[in-house]
């Protein structure tokens, strides 16, 4: 009774630690334009800080709640087109648009949520797919309001006024630090919401949902929450990304591809965990992006123009990225099942247990 | 002693099938009623009806003289009546601590209160020294000792405990009856399935028997015992 083990709450000093390595990484990552002026540079900050929010929002509902939804291109593709509209055929500007694009995600996520929470496990994920396939064809279908495939490219994104000073969206660097920001607000979201009441409440469903539903949680309304909060976010990147790459189309923005890759993100880093997303993005978004474009790694002088490597993944895997990360997916599955975090830490607890046991026989051999 | 559920007509049909039929009888307050019967006898489905999982198809159940036909289970833990499982489930990555603390969370939403809560009823059930462990790697034991906490946890008016002994050894299942007498003192009512005769016999009130879905007789322990219908049901006519 009195050796009770410190659960659930670690000691202050490791939440402190974590507090200040997170901070450092921040004002780290918020320093490196200062340093670095190529353009690739940045443009891979940008994709890989909107992959951490993604990644983290699907966090919320398929990680911490259970529901692995995999058609969470539903909600960046409505809120890709939401601020790409309003500002290409209203003249609103996207600080504005970003706004609508996460109140139209969120309202999205409703309509689907009371569609398809009904279901559970497999059913859950295929509907949560054509809802997003319904999506994609509507877009596709209805020209007059969408352009169809056309799609929408985009102008100009007008000058922000703020606190008398001026800013500019031409150049990759303001998308930088906005992305970075709000990656770590995510970040921090995610924190908050996993030590709630929230938090408890949505792992109860992952792990049974009949189980939570006699404990008193009422497993439609909070199974909604957690696809709101993680709509909300996806339909931020989705604005975003819309006024990053300046072009958006239906298969583009709403395709499976989209889906499959916010489920990958935090199936590689670790479902259910905080960094689990981050180390997920850090590995998909340098591989996607060298598969896509080899000669980005050129660019950034990691390798040279002849060199061979780029050559064979230029002539052989540059269209073949699903491909890839369907072979990554097995990979993962089969040696790391709780994603390299859940590899690091495993690791971690090997490490230990050796240097106890070497321990033990050397204060033995004393 | 007020009456705190009242069981009136229940039927459950699934297809053509009677898992339940005109099953009717009430609960005091403060009171252990066991329910026994046979395999198949609906003894599980009375409680998925009772507690929200299945609506009756006919009948009213009334739970502190509310008509509650048609509520969900968690509504149903909000007023006050929570359930244990035949078979165990623990929320099985998270800790035995975590596990009660979400029973807790159905009447706060401080995570400290909660964790208070949640300490303390793991204290009830002596499963203390286990807060930080894994509830999927508990023995059977454990997790039996564990639905009960998660369920004390919310704080009932009425607990439903389903087998809650069923692959105990005697050792762990004398522990489960001391628990549950401890918690008639302090006044809650309950209700219990169970299998073990001598058991059930030891801790109830008054007992309701169940057979082929229908009610075959009630009354006190010892009442039961001399039932020749009872008898019957469980042995065999001969020897009745």
């Amino acid at each position: 009774m009195n050796r009770r083990p410190p659960p659930v709450l670690r000691p202050r000093g490791v939440a402190a630690l974590e507090l200040v390595l997170f901070a450092a990484a921040v004002i780290a990552l918020w320093c490196v334009p200062v340093f670095v002026k190529k353009p690739y540079v940045l443009h891979m900050g940008v994709i890989l800080f909107l992959a951490v929010i993604q990644g983290q929002a699907w966090n919320v509902v398929g990680g911490y709640a259970g529901q692995y939804s995999v058609g969470h291109a539903a909600y960046f593709g409505v809120g890709a087109y939401t601020t790409m509209m309003l500002l290409e055929l209203h003249h609103i500007a996207p600080w504005w648009g970003l706004g609508a694009a996460i109140a139209n995600g969120v309202l999205l996520s409703l309509i689907i949520g009371t569609i398809t929470f009904r279901l559970r496990g497999p059913y859950f994920v295929l509907a949560s797919i054509s809802m997003a396939e319904i999506l994609r064809y509507a877009f596709l279908y209805y020209k007059d309001l969408t352009r169809g495939a056309e799609g929408f490219l985009l102008s100009e994104i007008p000058t922000l006024h703020l606190f008398g000073q001026e800013f500019e969206f031409v150049t990759k660097r303001p998308f930088y630090f906005v992305t970075l920001g709000l990656a770590a607000i995510t970040i921090v979201a995610n924190h908050l919401v996993q030590h709630s009441k929230l938090g408890y409440y949505f792992q109860a469903i992952r792990e049974d949902q009949d189980a939570a539903s006699s404990l008193g949680i009422g497993l439609t309304l909070y199974k909604s929450v957690a696809l709101a909060i993680s709509a909300a976010f996806t339909a931020l990147s989705g604005g975003i990304y819309a006024m990053f790459v300046k072009f958006i189309a239906p298969d583009l923005v709403f395709g499976i591809d989209v889906s499959v890759q916010f489920v990958l993100i935090c199936i590689i880093g670790g479902i259910g965990t905080i960094y689990g997303p981050v180390i997920g993005a850090m590995v998909l978004v340098p591989l996607s992006e060298v598969l896509r474009n080899p000669r980005g790694l050129v660019q950034v002088g990691l390798a040279s123009p002849d060199s061979s490597f780029v050559q064979f993944v230029e002539a052989h895997l540059s269209n073949a990225h699903l491909l890839v990360y369907g072979v990554l997916v097995v990979v993962v599955i089969l040696f790391a099942p709780d994603g390299v975090l859940g590899l690091l830490r495993r690791a971690g607890a090997r490490l230990r247990r050796r240097r106890e046991a070497q321990g033990e026989a050397g204060a033995a051999g004393a | 002693m007020p009456t705190i559920l009242d069981i009136r007509h229940v039927s459950k049909f699934f297809g053509g099938l009677a898992a339940n039929s005109d099953v009717s009888f009430s609960v005091e307050q403060g009171m252990i009623m066991g329910l026994i019967g046979p395999n198949g006898a609906g003894k599980t489905t009375l409680f998925n009806c009772i507690t929200g999982f299945y609506p009756p198809s006919r009948g009213d159940v009334l739970f502190k003289g509310v008509r509650t036909n048609g509520l969900q289970p968690n509504q149903m833990c909000h007023l006050g009546m929570v359930r244990t499982w035949q078979k165990v489930r623990p929320l099985a990555k998270m800790s035995v601590l975590d596990n009660v603390m979400v029973g807790a969370l159905a009447r706060t939403t401080r995570l400290e209160v909660a964790r208070e809560v949640a300490t303390a009823q793991l204290e009830v059930v002596r499963l203390a020294h286990k807060a930080g462990a894994i509830a999927g790697g508990l023995p059977i034991g454990e997790r039996k000792k564990l639905e009960v906490a998660r369920a004390l946890a919310t704080r009932p008016a009425l607990l439903l405990l389903d087998e809650v002994m069923g692959g105990l050894n005697p050792a762990e299942s004398e522990e489960i009856i001391q628990l549950i007498l401890e918690l008639k003192r302090s006044g809650l009512t309950q209700m219990v399935i169970e299998h073990d005769m001598k058991a059930i016999m030891r801790i109830s009130d008054r007992i309701v028997v169940l057979n082929s879905g229908e009610k075959l007789a009630e009354g006190e322990p010892q009442q039961i015992v001399n039932d020749k219908a009872v008898v019957a049901a469980y042995l065999g006519e001969e020897v009745a």
